[in-house]
């Protein structure tokens, strides 16, 4: 048995150090919370999707926008990232989103590099803009400092694999030290922990390289966090509903905001309607409106699609390079400009990339609460207000807060033995017969493995469909790979180790996506059913949670949209 | 798109192993001089240990298959569509 290296106390824990993570932790320290415990995967300075940099913050800020938000509310709702959100939750949002921007300007984000609130991209024309341009290269360093400054225990290196519940509320989680190669477990004891892992990658075939699992647009470590609040019984949304993103081929990477161009066909027309020549102040929003679009063309044999920058004028072509570094695509450009690849000559070619979770998960109330008590969520993991830095920073700030209150009243309540506790015992056990294993699988055979089973049995449209005979296959070859992959996985290291514990958490939202695709009989964007080729009115206004319970039933109830 | 470690460079301080956004990097300071690029298919190239690297030491390599697709603008004959 890999053994168990340290025991901690604590009053908030949270999971994963990312944008959302990093916030909630301030806001816990803030809150009151003595003991604060940040459990990372990496390292804060530069772990999740925000490592080098985003340029595009959700918010609301009334001198720009005026007096009245509705209006940029339906704006929002009608982005990529508003998609199938709790209507409450995304108010809020903005209401309360320009403080944190203000907050982050303080601590010394550069939140106005032209000096003013600048709101560009990702927009329709004609049509109000949600989304603030900023530089956040220094984000990442920013909030570790600030977490630093409140004396918030940060544990780099030490993934969490599992939860543990005491008399239906959390008591803690189990943790891999992965910071040297020979791994051991810890375990923190807290009656309040926030998830706040990131998007999911890596469940479906990679679109642009399918040898590949890491080429992909946002950070492909965030794999399957979701899961750790399915197992522990936290209501989950919006699983069945894809979520694409799109980008540059085959070079994976998001930020396609960022770019200042026009969507062309191989004969110069515009893809879309909304714009004809570049445009700074909207971009092309072409593939947010229409999805398919880069997939559309090379089935119909139009394609490929280039987006088309060459127009800009110069001092345009320095604003989006600027922007560029801003949004933390300096890998990209660096790899451009040794290729001598020039937006001012050369188009290049954009595709849809393969499904994952973004936005897609727990089902939280406006404090982050997830339906465990003491369990909270924030950022990219939650099913209906998650999806972008914006709603990662907010709910994170709520999710501490109220941690913070919840646990200083909870004080005293986790008493049990963790290393006794029935779900981390056996997550032990599993995880040290993977160690002791001398002969066997490695963890990429098994997560490509998945990626086989997600692809065939459970694609989006729409050119891939899913009906139940096809999900209830892919359950079963799911449930038998689980099995074999149980009984003959191997890691020699903590690394290793790691990703095939990540490999486990992926089974666990393959299996929720599944089944609440099964559940879901109707066509719904990219949800396309064969048997159900219909898209039901009834269901317009309504979200689908699916529960797993303890005794490992699962539970499927929609509920009304929050206005 | 894995990093590669100039030897010459590199002082061995570790930062690039610590800071890794995919922890690709393996450093035993007492069998290593300078850290290891242990699992290369992991990078994301987030190029995080290329800002980090107090000593320049470090570059990413693309893989082929990540060619990045693109044409001359000019064959799109967009001019004749203004």
């Amino acid at each position: 048995m890999i053994a168990v290296s340290r025991t901690i106390e604590a009053d908030v824990v949270i999971v994963g150090g990312g944008i959302g993570g990093a916030m909630a932790a301030i806001a816990a320290a803030d809150g009151g919370a003595k003991r604060v415990v940040v459990l990372e995967k990496c390292h804060v300075r530069r772990s999740g999707s925000g490592a080098t940099g985003n340029d595009h913050f959700s918010c609301y800020c009334p001198e720009v926008h005026g007096d009245d938000v509705e209006p940029i509310l339906r704006e929002l709702m009608g982005s990529l990232i508003g998609q199938a959100k709790d209507v409450e939750l995304m108010r809020l949002h903005l209401q309360e989103s320009f403080d944190i921007v203000k907050m982050w300007e303080e601590w010394g984000i550069n939140m106005r590099p032209l000096g003013r609130w600048n709101f560009q991209g990702h927009a329709l024309p004609g049509k109000p803009r949600v989304f603030l341009k900023f530089d956040g290269r220094k984000q990442k360093a920013v909030l570790a400092e600030q977490m630093k400054k409140r004396g918030v225990t940060v544990l780099n290196h030490h993934p969490v694999v599992e939860l543990a519940k005491e008399d239906g509320r959390i008591c803690g989680a189990l943790a891999l030290n992965a910071s040297t190669p020979e791994p051991s477990f810890v375990l923190v004891k807290a009656p309040c922990v926030i998830l706040s892992t990131g998007l999911t990658h890596r469940l479906y075939v990679n679109a642009s390289t399918p040898n590949y699992l890491f080429n992909t647009a946002h950070c492909p470590n965030n794999a399957g966090g979701q899961a750790l609040g399915w197992r522990i019984g936290a209501s989950m949304v919006n699983m069945e509903i894809p979520y694409t993103h799109a980008g540059i081929k085959y070079l994976q990477r998001a930020g396609k905001a960022t770019w200042i161009g026009v969507y062309r066909y191989p004969d110069g027309s515009p893809l879309g309607p909304f714009v004809t020549r570049p445009d700074p102040e909207y971009g092309d929003v072409t593939s947010d409106i229409w999805n398919s679009a880069f997939i559309d063309v090379m089935q119909n044999g139009r394609g490929p699609a280039y987006l088309d920058c060459s127009e800009n004028t110069p001092e345009t072509l320095a604003y989006m390079r600027r922007a560029m570094f801003d949004e933390g695509l300096s890998a990209l450009i660096g790899y451009m400009d040794s290729k001598g690849i020039d937006p001012a000559k050369h188009a290049v070619e954009f595709t849809r990339y393969e499904p994952i979770l973004h936005g897609r998960g727990l089902d939280v109330d406006k404090d982050g609460q997830t339906t465990v008590p003491g369990l909270y969520a924030a950022g990219d993991m939650v099913g209906n207000a998650g999806c972008g830095l914006g709603l990662a920073a907010w709910m994170g700030w709520r999710a501490g807060h109220a941690a913070a209150a919840s646990a200083i009243s909870a004080a005293g309540t986790t008493t049990g033995d963790l290393a006794l506790n029935p779900g981390i015992r056996a997550k032990m056990e599993l995880l040290s017969s993977f160690m002791e294993r001398k002969e066997g699988a490695d963890w990429q055979e098994a997560n490509i493995a998945l990626t086989q089973i997600m692809s065939d049995y459970a694609n989006v449209g729409p050119y891939k469909v899913r009906s139940a005979s096809l999900l209830n296959a892919g359950l079963s070859y799911l449930n038998q790979l689980r099995k074999e992959t149980n009984a003959s996985l191997k890691a020699s290291c903590s690394h290793t180790l790691m990703r095939a514990a990540e490999v486990l958490d992926l089974f666990d939202c393959a299996e929720c996506i599944l089944r609440s695709a099964l559940e879901r009989k109707e066509t719904r964007g990219s949800h396309k059913r064969s048997d159900f080729t219909f898209t039901n009115p009834l269901l317009a206004d309504r979200m689908l949670d699916v529960t797993r319970r303890d005794d490992g039933t699962v539970v499927t109830s929609w509920r009304e949209v929050r206005k | 798109m894995p990093p590669v470690i100039d030897r010459n460079k590199c002082v061995g301080c570790g930062t690039c192993a610590d800071i890794c956004n995919s922890n690709i990097f393996v450093f035993d300071r007492a069998k290593d001089s300078i850290p290891q690029v242990r699992f290369p298919e992991e990078c994301w190239h987030c190029d995080s240990c290329v800002i980090d690297c107090p000593k320049g030491a470090i570059t990413l390599r693309m893989p082929l298959s990540y060619t990045l697709l693109h044409v001359n603008a000019d064959t799109l004959g967009r001019e004749v569509n203004r």
